[in-house]
């Protein structure tokens, strides 16, 4: 009887376990099904799927070549615009986000309370809600200063810094709080200032959260597409979101071939980008998660 | 303490001197670009904006706000402010047509109203400046009678006081400088604005650099009764209290450009009575709530049972995870762009794996599938992660008690792993929600909120969710309607507003248990 029980369980285990991988196989192909097709179409000249074959017949760059030689499509020139806003969006941001969470976490002002719930109420309004009011706003800055109004990656700048300000000054608070207050009391003994204090000692210490939140500062403006497109008209000045859309949209069978090289070249940097670091990024969810 | 001091005294000072110098020079300089626009409010932020940082940077008694300061000017000028804004838009007549204020729009009316007279008078005319004054001489070809005319009056020269040329124009005057061709081409600007007005209340404007014609105004406007009347057409308008003169017989009838005005909550009313509105809009606010709340179950259905089933010790675990994860690595918009050349009618490859010509674009309910379908391809690694990260936090304690109790698998996993999962996932699950209530980019891509039925005048399409429709409202088609895009962005915030509060309340509640 008992030997029967366990025969019985092991049996249905097994069974469970071949459930669960079947499972897991659907959802693996569906998966992979998208970025399958991609690697295959950006290495086929001919860019179209037309046999219904799934198996690769021919492979060429031609359609990798197109995209750094056609002067109509300046895909270098989008993924440099992308990579800069990226770049300059992601330390800027950490640099101000910092100090102003700096101050928030450690010093004693007036306003600090109602200034802590006015950036919990600001962040819960999504910049992009205000879009036109942005647009008419950035369209009357365009007439006086042109470098940082409509139409600028200056002005995108500066609405993505403000967009982000509240949620990454909370964020890293959060973080900043967690820091032993024994540090900076022992550094302001030895006669340290308050600026000493920041760039000695809690710079260095928050060093790896400002890495992440700078990361993922990072992944988010090079994924933004709802600004951009509103701010970005001149084909020059596109980020690669905007600029693909607009290439592949025109004409998507015919520019399926170079759009896949294209969305091959610019997602396998951040690909692995966010495997090496994936630690970091997915801790901070599922402590997010377990937190509540 | 000798490595910290080397942090103030003169260096530092100095470089903070240098600094600030170049701060202030940069906004001096845009603060002088604007007071030559006349921009009004820039210069206001601008000169604010540096005041402040120069106290703030240079007194001693301001340490917090040293740090705070680029940080709450960023919040301020590109949050607060645009915020603030929409709400005030929200309450405007503020579309295409109505976007200059009441005295731009007078003017260009009245501008309007001048017509060529009956019978097509015309001058020729000789540019100068007399006494400092934009002049001009002008000679009428028919009657040889010659003017003096400058912004304020047009008066008859006497023959034999000016100058005359060969075709008897008047070419000088007393005083009278004539511009030099390149003047000319200069004042361009000028040339075309200048209007000189007669006695009899007709005009004299240049047409180009050496001709003007007699223009006569059809629009009169009576300050004392409010009342616009155009003597060409004999009609009479009035201002209909919401930007516009309209006539007074037909109040359809409206006068083009109106002007932005206040109209209280005629925006908002418009989405619950005006049927051309409300009739999309109520179809639209629907399918927002079906599309979130259809996005949040499935993938979360599906994540949760990707990470029990991953949660057992199988064979090729690290090899699935890895690749599970993998679509939240690739950049969103750029899976979204794939996507909808999968989907694509001829080439695509979901047809092409059935052998199919299936238009999914076009089938109100197949995009409905697809836009769905997408979202579960790009949201499940996020909520297969956060479940295995709830499994996790579910103490093992709880499950070997009911598994003494004689509870089976499937009773644990019901009975107690679930509600604990909901109770702890429950804040992701509804900023989830929030996520993609106003997931633009999804729809914008994949289907543009299409597919929508032109032939019956419909504006929204049917997988178009608010925020897409507001994009449309506000930027898309031929009238641009801010003030209507800015009511619905309200409404917007108010749903996501009042989610992130009750989430907030009840997290910070859990806080306080633990």
């Amino acid at each position: 009887m008992a030997t029967q029980a366990v025969k019985k369980r092991k049996g249905r285990i097994s069974k469970g376990h071949l459930l669960s991988h079947a499972y897991i196989w659907v959802l693996i192909l569906f998966i992979v099904f998208p970025i399958y097709i991609v690697i295959e179409s950006s290495f086929n000249p001919t860019g179209v799927l037309t046999s219904g074959s799934f198996i690769p017949t021919q492979f060429s760059w031609a359609n990798y070549h197109q995209l750094f030689t056609d002067p109509h499509v300046p895909f270098p020139r989008w993924i440099l615009n992308s990579v800069i806003l990226a770049t300059a969006n992601a330390l800027i941001a950490v640099f101000i986000g910092g100090a102003s969470a700096f101050a928030f976490s450690r010093m004693k002002f007036r306003g600090r309370k109602i200034g802590l719930q006015a950036l919990l109420l600001v962040q819960v309004f999504p910049s992009f809600l205000a879009l036109a009011a942005i647009y008419v706003m950035m369209e009357r800055v365009y007439t006086v200063f042109p470098p940082i109004g409509l139409g600028s990656l200056g002005g995108l700048l500066l609405v993505y810094l403000g967009g982000s300000m509240g949620v990454n000054i909370w964020l890293l608070r959060g973080y900043i709080d967690t820091i032993p207050l024994e540090l900076d009391e022992a550094a302001r003994i030895d006669g340290a200032s308050t600026p000493q204090v920041y760039w000695l000692i809690f710079f260095p210490l928050a060093a790896p959260v400002l890495a992440v939140t700078a990361l993922l500062a990072f992944i988010g403006t090079f994924n933004e597409f709802i600004l951009a497109s509103l701010f970005l008209t001149d084909v020059h000045q596109r980020t690669v979101a905007v600029g693909l859309n607009s290439f592949v949209g025109a004409q998507f069978g015919q520019n399926w071939g170079p759009f896949a090289a294209g969305a091959l070249m610019a997602s396998v940097p951040l690909v692995i980008l966010f495997l090496s670091l994936q630690r970091f990024i997915i801790g901070g969810l599922t402590q997010g998660a377990t937190k509540g | 303490m000798n490595r910290l001091s080397g942090f103030t005294g003169t260096l530092a000072l100095l470089f903070k001197i240098i600094f600030m110098g170049m701060v202030d020079a940069l906004l001096l300089a845009m603060f002088l670009a604007a007071l030559h626009k006349h921009s009004g409010m820039l210069e206001l932020v601008v000169a604010l904006v540096g005041i402040l940082a120069n106290i703030v940077y240079f007194s001693k008694r301001t340490m917090p706000f040293k740090f705070l300061y680029p940080g709450l000017v960023l919040l301020v000028l590109f949050v607060v402010i645009p915020v603030g804004y929409t709400v005030e838009m929200s309450v405007f007549n503020f579309q295409t047509g109505n976007v200059v204020s009441k005295t731009d729009a007078m003017t260009q009316l009245l501008n309007n109203g001048l017509v060529p007279d009956a019978a097509n008078t015309t001058y020729d005319m000789v540019l100068g400046s007399d006494g400092g004054k934009f002049t001009a001489l002008l000679t009428s070809p028919a009657t040889h009678i010659s003017y003096i005319a400058n912004a304020n009056s047009v008066v008859v020269l006497t023959p034999g006081e000016f100058k005359v040329n060969a075709q008897q124009d008047a070419v000088g005057v007393a005083g009278f400088i004539p511009y030099t061709p390149d003047q000319t081409a200069n004042l361009d600007s000028v040339i075309t604005s200048a209007k000189f007005p007669m006695p009899d209340g007709n005009f004299i404007q240049p047409q180009t650099g050496t001709s003007a014609a007699l223009l006569t105004q059809t629009v009169h406007f009576d300050g004392a009764t409010g009342l616009l009347t155009d003597t060409a057409s004999g009609k009479i308008y009035k201002d209909n209290g919401n930007g516009n003169f309209a006539s007074v017989k037909n109040p359809a009838d409206k006068l083009y450009p109106g002007w932005k005005t206040f109209n209280k909550f005629q925006n908002y009313a418009h989405l619950l009575t005006d049927p051309t509105v409300r009739g999309p809009f109520i179809g639209v606010f629907i399918w927002t709530f079906a599309f979130a709340v259809g996005s949040v179950l499935l993938m979360f259905g599906f994540g949760l049972l990707l990470a029990i089933a991953l949660d057992q010790n199988l064979r090729f675990k690290r090899f699935y995870r890895s690749i599970v994860i993998l679509p939240y690595a690739i950049p969103s918009f750029m899976s979204i762009l794939i996507w909808k050349g999968m989907f694509n009618t001829q080439f695509g490859a979901v047809n092409g794996l059935f052998h199919t010509h299936i238009d999914f674009f076009n089938s109100p309910w197949l995009a409905r599938m697809m836009v769905l379908l997408v979202n579960l391809w790009l949201g499940l690694p996020y909520f297969y992660l956060i479940s295995t990260g709830a499994l996790q936090a579910i103490p093992a304690d709880l499950e070997e008690a009911a598994e003494m109790d004689g509870a089976t698998a499937s009773q644990i996993l019901r009975r107690i792993k679930l509600p604990l999962l909901l109770q702890i996932l429950a804040p992701l699950l509804i900023s989830s929600f929030a996520f993609n209530f106003n997931n633009f980019s999804l729809i914008y891509l994949l289907t543009g909120g299409g597919p929508t039925d032109v032939l019956n005048n419909q504006t929204a399409g049917a997988t178009d969710i608010l925020i897409t429709y507001t994009y449309k409202t506000a930027f898309n088609g031929a009238s641009q309607n801010y003030g209507l895009a800015s009511a619905i962005s309200m409404l917007i915030f108010l749903v996501v507003a009042s989610l992130s509060l009750w989430s907030l309340r009840r997290s910070r509640v859990l806080d306080l248990v633990g």
